[in-house]
């Protein structure tokens, strides 16, 4: 059924979307494990043995850092009889990864060292029988994984979202990010649809109205235009403000990278379908999300700072607060949100309006994408 | 004596496993041959594909180890130890000289 709605707005997508199983599962398929997905800090598995896993759609996925010093990804899956390979969200392997089960035990290269009574069938090919690969691609000091056979294309899908919202490619290196260390990493619960928490990173019409810490240093974020809505926008500090911090006080040390252009300007870019990476002069935000349900999203969110800065354990904690402050008002209104999208007053959706209508081109991607 | 490879085919800190009715693992410390069974007592893997560390190999199931010079597992889960076998090089090549009885 086609709404006729006045010019000023644009449909949302109906209130199913944000709480049925079944589309999240279709989520699931054809988005989260067909495309890019930003998995860990590959400082965070810096020497060989080191693990995490992580669950990408509806598979559990291993990054494990190789004798080689390779990072690379698997299925976290048994191939003898299908038990889950590695239980702990993060440990270090001494030299294998060994199936708690009947003891099949793995390099940590993903091939097939030892298992009882291998010798005895000389037919098993080591490789063959190994973990199963997961591509991955590392990139702004994450390591991204696909699990699609044939991944799409890792420039034109995640360097591409970078370079269409800063308007060139080779901008976002000014900041260095994969050479910054992690100063704080804060991880939310957020009982609400990924989709609710990308709409919301997308607009700022409710900027002046939650956030008012960032309205204070962002001024223009007040009359609701996003840097999404722009490309190539930075939006400029309030001139009492030293730096992006809860209270407007000074920052940390500049970015080498960042140019007099960039500095004192806010960029903020969204990967879909789950990272958001904010661009400061002194730090950067990288936000990865988890979809965990169709009603909850797990939301780890990293403070990056000069290697300096961490090492000299400088307090980061103004400037760490002030975003913190904008994701925990994001994340109640997400939350608030969730609820009122099975009710009968937003059945067939709501509205966009001017300011938002660039949500719609994610609704056309994501409508898109669940109708291959 | 059983003929096991050229000297040049077991590499520093690797292992060669010679096949049959009671499979034997030739292990390289340094330079210095030691031969041992390759089926750990515990549970049937090759210790050839176990990890060496000086004279010690390490199961790579249970993470038995095993002395290669004496044969003695030096902790549980193995109990028993494993035979040893001189070994011969001569003219390049690299024999066993197998052990009728397990050594103590």
């Amino acid at each position: 059924m086609t709404v006729s709605l006045p010019p000023s707005l644009l449909a949302t997508l109906p209130g199913h979307y944000y709480t049925d199983p079944s589309i999240f599962t279709l989520e699931q398929e054809r988005v989260f494990e067909s495309m890019w997905f930003a998995v860990v800090r590959s400082a965070d598995l810096a020497t060989p043995g080191k693990f995490e896993t992580v669950e990408v759609g509806r598979e559990s996925v291993l990054i494990v850092r190789g004798r080689d010093g390779a990072l690379r990804a698997f299925l976290n899956v048994c191939r003898h009889r299908g038990a889950k390979l590695c239980v702990e969200p993060s440990g270090e392997a001494k030299r294998s990864l060994q199936c708690p089960y009947h003891a099949w035990t793995y390099g940590l290269d993903g091939k097939l060292i030892a298992a009882p009574n291998l010798t005895k069938m000389p037919d098993i090919d080591r490789v063959e029988y190994g973990l199963v690969p997961v591509h991955l691609k590392e990139w702004l000091g994450y390591a991204w994984v696909c699990l699609a056979d044939t991944p799409p294309s890792f420039e034109d899908t995640v360097i591409g979202a970078a370079r269409d919202r800063l308007g060139d490619t080779e901008m976002i290196n000014h900041w260095e990010v994969d050479e910054l260390d992690v100063g704080r990493r804060i991880v939310y619960d957020v009982k609400a649809n990924w989709k609710l928490i990308i709409e919301n990173f997308m607009e700022c019409y409710h900027c002046a109205t939650i956030h008012p810490e960032l309205t204070e240093v962002l001024p223009e974020f007040a009359d609701g235009y996003a840097a999404q809505y722009y490309v190539g926008h930075g939006a400029k500090f309030a001139d009492e403000a030293q730096g992006f911090t809860v209270d407007g006080r000074e920052g940390l040390d500049r970015i080498g990278g960042v140019g007099e252009d960039e500095d004192r300007k806010y960029y903020a870019i969204t990967v879909n379908p789950q990272v958001f990476i904010n661009l400061v002069p002194d730090h950067v935000i990288f936000h990865r999300m988890f979809p965990a349900a169709a009603d909850r999203t797990i939301v780890v969110c990293d403070w990056l700072y000069t290697k300096q800065v961490v090492a000299s354990g400088r307090d980061v904690s103004h400037s760490v607060e002030l975003f913190h402050r904008v994701n925990q008002q994001d994340f109640d209104a997400c939350e608030r949100c969730q609820p009122a999208m099975s009710s009968r007053a937003y059945a067939r959706g709501g509205v966009l309006v001017p300011s938002e209508h660039h949500i719609a081109a994610f609704h056309e991607w994501l409508t898109g994408r669940l109708a291959r | 004596m059983i003929s096991v490879c050229a000297l040049a085919d077991i590499p520093l800190g690797e292992a060669v496993r010679i096949d049959g009715e009671t499979p034997i693992a030739v292990f390289n410390v340094d330079g210095e041959l030691y031969a041992i069974d390759d089926t750990c007592t515990h549970q049937d893997a090759s210790l050839a594909d176990g990890w060496l560390e000086g004279c010690m190999v390490e199961c790579p199931l249970h993470a038995s180890c095993f002395d290669l010079r004496t044969g003695k597992p030096t902790g549980p889960p193995a109990k028993v130890p494993v035979r040893t076998h001189r070994v011969v090089v001569r003219d390049g090549h690299v024999y066993v000289d197998v052990a009728v009885t397990a050594s103590a």
